[in-house]
């Protein structure tokens, strides 16, 4: 069903993702509003720069004047001040304050400069400040969910997969928060409004310099678009460099063994000469384009320069105006060149926004029902219901039909081959799947009415992989329980067959655990995890009994651990030792998701020849193998 | 800008030791291209010589024909104004307006229609400028990076060559991920410096030399005035890039925890569905993940204020130069005994609006420099390692042999204390098949490792034929020798071309009849293309035994006269098992073999087994004799083969405490 809702999906799909992820920002709104207000401040400060310039460069022009005129001899001081339309005497107040003028001109720059990047500042500050905190809440939201789905969907999902979406994914998605979603604002209130600011001051020069910018708006488009498969094919290459250093020293000793170094180094020189090509490819393309986008904007400079400096002959402009005229022009530029980035970023966070709210928004397909009661504790009877289980809707059942009462205390061994359905069955009972059809009962209680907490702290899960946390042997062993006591990790230690093995660790039951139980060997591990579960005083085991590769004394002592841990329990044993076959109460035997056989040994040994040829080829092991 | 601070900011820092040497062997990868790095050297600062034009001629169209036209706005067209210092156009006085002007020498009082010729003729040498310097620096990015991009090749082609040379011991000792990382990661940061860092550092360092040496030789008062804020701007930017570094280094650090978690819970997120930890690991994440955010948000806090900061001293030092050029102007163009004139004001506007840029690349760029000597450095240590002993001057193919191989006193040792073989002692007779057992850590391998010469011993010799192995070329001493090893690796390629990799000129015939000698043929015709079949990474899609199968397919087409077998340990299933051993018993009749043994069936049918304990051989002959001598031999066998023993000596009732997980 999910997947055919996914297939439906309008195309906008990707874009509505990005503005769920940009609704993030309204739980900030005080970090937003602070950070869309330094920005305005700040934008508007960039504007206001050419102007500043303007009046100091006319300020200066003004006073030199001022001054050359005064100079004059007296008669032509007259006739130059009446030409202008001035008095002298206002002329010669101006040049008296001409000093003051230009030290506040230079001082209004100054306390502008500090204004400016103080805003600025806090503008680039807020907005990294709201996207580390978007991006904090992000991966919370994904990890949390992430925890609580269920078995099938990390059946369906690789452990990769979900890292990268909630480190890379979350990360591009931030960068665009950060400077994508400002930049875009900033780009666009520094365009329009540097247009209208030229088009207010000087209409005719602004028609010069207009055709411009379609010319090279279409150019950053077009780099934009063209730069990205050509980096694309480059990291292909790099990737197939890559691959062959790699496999020529995973494979090193098969190389040396073929004497086939000649041919491992022209196959290394053809992919290096390729990546080669392809980064000349890029080089050419940029070096062409760079020069040519700066070339661009810098014959609107000298356009500016001519057609102002003949206006400014011509009398209709003063040289401050044309300085700030060639200040503005840049400012147009800019931000040109920053949409062109936008959209790259954009694109690339609309599909890391996807994948992000993928998982979010992916169906848990176990959870606890609303008005589901919390399970009392209870006696270890469980009972399938005439259960049939697929893992997707469409797919082949597994199980068919399964049937079974487990009494209090009582062992049931479950036997048969890949696939025949043992997984399966003891998945079931903790709810880790819910089932198709039938039904799955403890003490009565369907399974799917209870808690999920509840029904699983009452059950022990000892798996054949064992994984361990990089946390202390206490801890792991505490793993279910962080409450319990020393003494009682310790006991359970004990009736595992580990405290003495942990003991002769210098930090005893402090040693640490390193990643998936590197310093522990695997039955070492193995008798940590049977501790784990014991701790958690279960009334319902499940266990998968085969033991990794440990030496006898080791594999008789887990043995032993397991007998105790099964005492008193329900248990359910997915069997590969003979022992454990024989005092089982019940014994299983499946095959393709159906019980073909059911009874004890001797029941089994002589009414099920399936189970005969399972005990002889799979208990009894076969000579050959070792 | 300030977004490509991030980016370099948060990097990995890292010193390099011996900066001159490095240096000295990268030149060598660019010197066959010097010709070509000294026509960049042109471009370079041809277009930075252009760049500091520009601004000037622009001072000069102020000066030269603009000026003159601002001020008669005051003073109408007919009347000159001698007397203005710094824009009148008054050649005969003794100003020096003009003193700027040297593209023309504009008449005193030109008309407007001259004055604009000229101030055409000047902008279009200004385009031209423009122009020029676009097809500079475009011609200079691609002849550097052309440069780069084939340096880098010569080197990538040298550490690959070198990984062959080096001997197996090397990788004993090493990592392949280290020598990995040394190929991809340092590979890369200098890639990154040659492309664009070190031509950023380069031309931004002659930008500013330059402007700053225009400055003072145009005027040094004014110069050193305007250039107050320069030495401020690299303190700025040298202490908040330090600051940023520094905080980036914690948040690096909090992002690994966080990205452990994340692995941690994820991978085992049965075992927490299981216990019910969800909200304990939820709550620490939580607790990783702010961590985490705080730390970024305080590097940020340096980063985001470099930028700011140093365009508020850009304009501080537009405000300098401003307040003081407007001064000296008033003060009758006079600056400290120097002229200043308006034209020289935007010039100098124009100059220190040139420096921020250049300065921050520098002070940010140059932490990437710093990171590709360090990576040079490891490169070089990689080419720097001892390779794998040549072939001696004079050595001879080794004929075709027979097949017999005699170990006389051999001594071998990857470390020189500590030798991992102390006298050994073989005779292995054409066709016959010398089992080797031992536990963990006897020199079982490295007993195999010196036939084919992987590996060289310290005293004693190896010979095949008589031939000593030292004495003859490696390639045709490894051409006769067919080696099985566990890990079975399968390159990504077809099946056809992995089992042709010993002898890319097989034909198909010769491939699948290899095949069915392996018992490969079965599963590879059910394969969906089957020869032509591309294997994934590692031969990833198949099974463990059918690797092996894929493995013993081709050795046997190369046919050697010896073989070495590194039984696997690793459990395939009973059918599986019985295919590799009926194929192995095909692959090993007729042929002398070394068998590090695993399979009991495999030590019952060697001509010789060798005991090997600590480096020696403690205990030699056939297994029925060895058993019978009780003495190491047996306690292994005991503990390794105990079940199939208790059933040969018929004790049924053993079958209950029987446990067929493999012991190894």
């Amino acid at each position: 069903m999910q997947a055919s809702a996914r297939r439906n999906r309008p195309e906008g799909g990707s874009g509505r993702a990005l503005g769920r992820a940009i609704q993030y920002v309204g739980r900030y709104p005080k970090v937003a509003l602070v950070a869309a207000l330094a920005l305005l401040v700040a934008t508007g400060a960039q504007l206001a720069v050419p102007q500043l310039i303007e009046n100091i460069i006319d300020t200066i022009v003004t006073s030199a004047t001022n001054q050359a005129i005064l100079e004059l001899p007296e008669a032509v001081q007259q006739l130059a001040a009446q030409r202008l339309g001035l008095d002298l005497a206002n002329m010669q107040i101006d040049l008296d304050n001409a000093p003051r003028a230009l030290w506040i001109a230079g001082l209004t720059v100054a306390v502008f400069a500090i204004a400016r990047g103080g805003f600025t500042f806090l503008q680039m500050y807020m907005s990294q400040v709201l996207s580390q905190n978007i991006a904090f809440e992000l991966r919370n939201d994904l990890f949390a969910k992430i925890q609580r789905l269920s078995f099938s969907y990390h059946d369906r999902n690789r452990t990769g997969q979900l890292m990268i979406r909630a480190t890379d994914d979350v990360e591009r998605l931030r960068v665009f928060l950060a400077q994508g979603l400002l930049m875009a604002l900033q780009a666009l209130i520094l365009l329009t409004g540097t247009l209208a600011i030229l088009l207010l001051t000087n209409f005719r020069l602004t028609l010069v310099i207009l055709p411009i910018l379609p010319l090279a708006f279409i150019l950053f488009m077009f780099f934009g678009g063209f730069a990205r498969p050509l980096f694309r094919e480059v990291q292909k290459r790099l990737g197939r460099v890559n691959t062959v250093l790699q496999e020529n020293l995973a494979g090193l000793t098969v190389i040396k063994a073929f004497t086939t170094e000649p041919r491992e180094k022209a196959r290394f020189g053809e992919s290096i000469d390729d990546l080669l090509g392809q980064q000349l490819r890029v080089a050419r393309v940029f070096s062409f384009l760079f020069p040519f986008i700066f070339l661009i904007a810098n014959l609107g400079q000298a356009a500016i320069l001519y057609f102002g400096g003949k206006q400014i002959v011509g009398g209709t402009l003063t040289l401050g105006e044309w300085q700030k005229f060639s200040l503005y022009l840049i400012y147009v530029f800019i931000p040109m060149g920053q949409l062109g980035f936008i959209i790259s970023l954009m694109a690339q966070a609309s599909a890391s926004a996807e994948r992000v709210f993928e998982i979010l928004d992916a169906e848990n397909e176990v959870q606890t029902r609303p008005g589901a009661v919390a399970l009392d504790e209870i006696e270890g009877r469980v009972e399938f219901d005439n259960v049939s289980f697929r893992y997707f809707a469409h797919g082949e059942y597994v199980l068919h039909d399964i049937n079974l009462v487990a009494e209090p205390g009582e062992t049931v061994a479950l036997l048969g081959g890949t696939g025949s359905g043992k997984t399966t069955i003891i998945n079931l009972i903790p709810r880790f799947y819910d089932v198709t059809e039938g039904r799955v009962l403890v003490d009565g209680h369907d399974v799917r009415d209870v808690t999920l907490e509840s029904l699983r702290e009452q059950i022990g899960i000892v798996l054949q992989e064992t994984t361990l946390f990089s946390d202390t042997i206490r801890n792991n062993i505490a793993f279910g329980r962080p409450e319990a006591t020393d003494e009682e990790i310790i006991a359970a230690a004990r009736a595992a067959a580990a405290h003495d093995f942990i003991m002769e660790f210098p930090q005893g039951y402090d040693t640490p655990v390193g990643e998936r139980g590197s310093t522990l060997s695997g039955g070492q591990k193995q008798r940590v995890a049977i501790a784990r579960a014991l701790l958690l005083q279960p009334q319902i085991l499940i266990l998968d009994d085969s033991t990794s590769s440990v030496d006898l004394q080791t594999e008789y002592e887990i043995q032993q651990a397991l007998d105790r841990l099964m005492e008193g329990r329900t248990s359910f044993v997915i069997a590969q030792r003979i022992s454990t076959v024989l005092n089982a109460d019940q014994i299983l035997v499946l095959d393709k998701g159906e019980v073909v056989a059911r009874g004890v040994h001797e029941e089994l040994m002589e009414t099920s020849p399936i189970y005969a040829e399972i005990y002889h080829s799979q208990l009894a092991e076969d000579v050959e193998l070792t | 800008m300030f977004h490509q601070n991030e980016r370099i900011l948060g990097q990995e820092t890292r010193q390099a030791r011996n900066v001159g040497d490095t240096l000295r062997r990268f030149w060598h990868y660019f010197r066959r291209y010097r010709l070509i790095l000294l026509l960049v050297t042109v471009f370079v600062v041809g277009s930075t010589y252009m760049q500091v034009l520009i601004p000037d001629l622009t001072g000069q169209a102020v000066d030269c024909y603009l000026g003159p036209y601002a001020a008669q706005q005051f003073g109408g067209g007919d009347m000159p104004f001698e007397g203005i210092p710094g824009m009148a156009a008054g050649a005969a006085e003794e100003t020096n307006a003009f003193s700027n002007c040297w593209y023309t020498q504009p008449e005193s009082g030109a008309s407007a229609e001259a004055t604009i010729a000229g101030l055409g003729g000047l902008i279009l040498l200004i385009v031209g400028l423009y122009v020029g310097s676009a097809i500079f620096s475009g011609l200079q990015f691609y002849l550097m990076q052309w440069v780069g991009n084939y340096a880098l090749r010569d080197l990538r082609a040298d550490v690959f060559a070198h990984v062959h040379r080096l001997s197996l011991g090397y990788f004993t000792r090493h990592e392949a991920g280290d020598v990995m990382s040394r190929f991809t990661n340092d590979v890369d940061t200098v890639q990154q410096v040659m492309n664009f860092a070190l031509m950023q550092v380069l031309q931004g360092g002659l930008l500013i030399g330059w402007v700053v040496v225009t400055m003072l030789r145009k005027n040094v008062p004014f110069a050193l005035v305007s250039l107050v804020t320069l030495p401020l701007m690299f303190v700025a930017t040298r202490w908040f890039s330090a600051k940023a570094r520094q905080a980036f280094r914690v948040a690096r650090e909090e992002i690994g925890d966080v990205n452990a978690d994340l692995q941690e819970s994820i991978s085992a997120v049965r075992e927490v569905q299981a216990f019910s930890r969800e909200d304990e690991n939820i709550e620490q994440f939580r607790a990783s993940n702010a961590a985490n955010r705080d730390a970024n948000i305080r590097a940020q806090l340096f980063t985001s204020a470099l930028a700011p900061s140093l365009e508020a001293l850009s304009y501080v030092s537009l405000a300098i130069v401003s307040v003081v050029g407007g001064l000296a102007i008033l003060s009758q163009g006079q600056l400290l005994g120097s002229a200043v004139s308006l034209g020289l004001i935007i010039t100098f506007i124009g100059y220190t609006q040139q420096f921020n840029r250049p300065v921050q690349q520098i002070s940010v760029l140059w932490t990437n420099i710093q990171n590709a000597i360090a990576g040079g450095e490891r490169i070089f240590g990689l080419l720097d390692e001892e390779p794998e002993l040549h072939d001696k001057p004079g050595a001879i193919a080794l004929p075709p042999v027979e097949g017999h191989v005699v170990y006389n006193d051999v001594w071998s040792a990857y470390n020189p204390d500590e030798p991992v073989l102390r006298g050994v002692n073989i005779d292995a007779q054409p066709g016959q098949m010398v089992a080797i057992v031992g536990p963990t850590g006897a020199g079982k391998t490295t007993i195999i490792n010196l036939l084919p010469r992987f590996w060289e011993v310290t005293d004693g010799a190896v010979t095949i034929d008589g031939y000593d192995v030292r004495d003859v070329t490696r390639e045709s001493l490894r051409e006769q020798i067919g080696i099985v090893l566990q890990d079975t690796f399968l390159f990504s390629a077809s099946v056809a071309d992995n089992i042709r990799y010993g002898r890319p000129d097989a034909t198909d015939e010769e491939v699948r009849a290899a095949a069915e000698l392996a018992q490969a043929a079965d599963f590879i015709e059910l394969l969906p293309d089957g020869y032509d079949t591309v294997l994934g990474e590692r031969g990833g899609g198949l099974s463990q035994g059918q690797r092996q199968l894929l493995s013993i397919a081709r050795v046997a087409l190369t046919d050697p006269r010896i073989l070495i077998l590194d039984e696997a340990t690793s459990s395939v299933d009973t059918r599986t098992e019985r295919k590799i051993q009926a194929a192995l018993d095909k692959l090993l009749s007729g042929r002398t073999s070394f068998v590090i043994a695993h399979r009991l069936s495999t030590i019952r049918n060697a001509d010789q087994v060798l005991v090997l304990d600590e480096g020696q051989i403690i205990e030699r002959g056939t297994h029925r004799g060895l058993l019978e001598k009780r003495g190491f031999y047996y306690d292994l066998y005991m503990s390794q083969f105990r079940r199939e023993v208790d059933e040969e000596e018929g004790e049924e009732e053993a079958a209950a405490d029987a446990f067929f997980v493999p012991t190894d």
